[in-house]
């Protein structure tokens, strides 16, 4: 099952990069199309982290994952750096565990 | 060519990220090197490795990994006029190797007067190689540290999306639909609702971009 979702997801990747180089399509997307697509990924990465920071394991936070979500939000946007707010919010959650 | 080494420099620390998490959430190590040879793309390979761990039927893994990466219809749209002359074998290689960082770069290089596709296929291809090599590492790194949850590694991937998120915020709307996909995705969790539900709120969430004025 697992090789099914890498080799569909691997045909779906190829499928949106290569379709406008394969093939010419005439015209233009219309204006509300393409702001559409091009915040599809910033929603559907900003799904992804909801539940991971409410219900983390399947059940409701105790408060280490928020926290640490906040301090790694501050982090990137200060410091433009993915690299930085991975280590913070791993970091911070560590402690934060530990309390 | 100069300016590319901190995406080089990025590509390879947020690929060995990609090995830990992976081979810690319990996947195994040829399907960890398979997703990074076959599917190459960042964020929607963290994706898969959450929604892979959540046991997410297989068709939602592969649409959301389908929803992550419809940008890159808008990628390949603009850089087409550049790689008309190829055939189309040399179009569709170009294509496979198509990703943000890359875009991002021949972009700026054929905005510079910049004509030639070597340019583009020298820092594509490498990306590839850096990406497949970080993921080995981070395999590698993985399967030595133990328990993921003792270090907060497990809250790594969660810390990648949010940095991904947070960088790709241009608009003040961006950030309206990322916070409302986030809560009402949180929230549909915390209710039990499936991830099928989570995946399609975060669908939803960009039409506020739609009917945005601004």
């Amino acid at each position: 099952m697992i090789w099914i979702a890498i080799f569909g997801s691997a045909v779906a990747t190829f499928l949106v990069r290569s379709l406008p180089f394969a093939v010419t399509i005439r015209g233009r997307l219309p204006g509300g199309a393409s702001r559409y697509l091009e915040a599809l990924p910033v929603a559907i990465i900003a799904a992804l982290v909801g539940p991971a920071v409410v219900a983390p394991a399947s059940a409701l936070t105790h408060g280490a994952e928020p926290v640490a979500a906040a301090l790694v939000i501050a982090t990137v946007a200060w410091r433009r750096s993915l690299l930085a707010g991975v280590i913070v919010g791993v970091v911070a959650v560590a402690l934060l565990r530990m309390i | 060519m100069g300016e590319g080494w901190p995406v080089l420099g990025t590509t390879l620390v947020v690929g060995t990220t990609f090995g830990v998490v992976a081979r810690q959430s319990g996947l195994q190590p040829l399907e960890i090197a398979g997703m990074s040879i076959f599917v190459f793309a960042g964020a929607s390979q963290f994706a898969m490795v959450q929604l892979l761990s959540e046991k997410a039927p297989t068709a939602i893994v592969i649409a959301s990994v389908l929803f992550i990466n419809l940008r890159h219809l808008l990628m390949a749209t603009s850089l087409r006029a550049q790689v008309q002359a190829l055939p189309l074998v040399g179009r569709l290689v170009a294509a496979f190797f198509l990703t943000d960082e890359s875009f991002a770069m021949a972009t700026g290089h054929f905005r510079r007067g910049g004509r030639s596709l070597a340019y583009y296929f020298v820092f594509a291809v490498s990306l590839y190689v850096l990406w497949n090599l970080a993921t080995l590492a981070g395999v590698a790194i993985g399967g030595a540290i133990g328990d993921p949850r003792r270090f907060g590694v497990d809250f790594a991937i969660t810390a990648t999306f949010i940095g991904i998120v947070v960088l790709a915020i241009r608009r003040p709307a961006d950030i309206v639909i990322a916070i409302a996909a986030a809560l009402v995705a949180g929230g549909l969790a915390l209710a039990g609702a499936s991830t099928i539900a989570v995946i399609t709120a975060g669908a939803l969430a960009p039409l506020i971009a739609v009917f945005a004025r601004r």
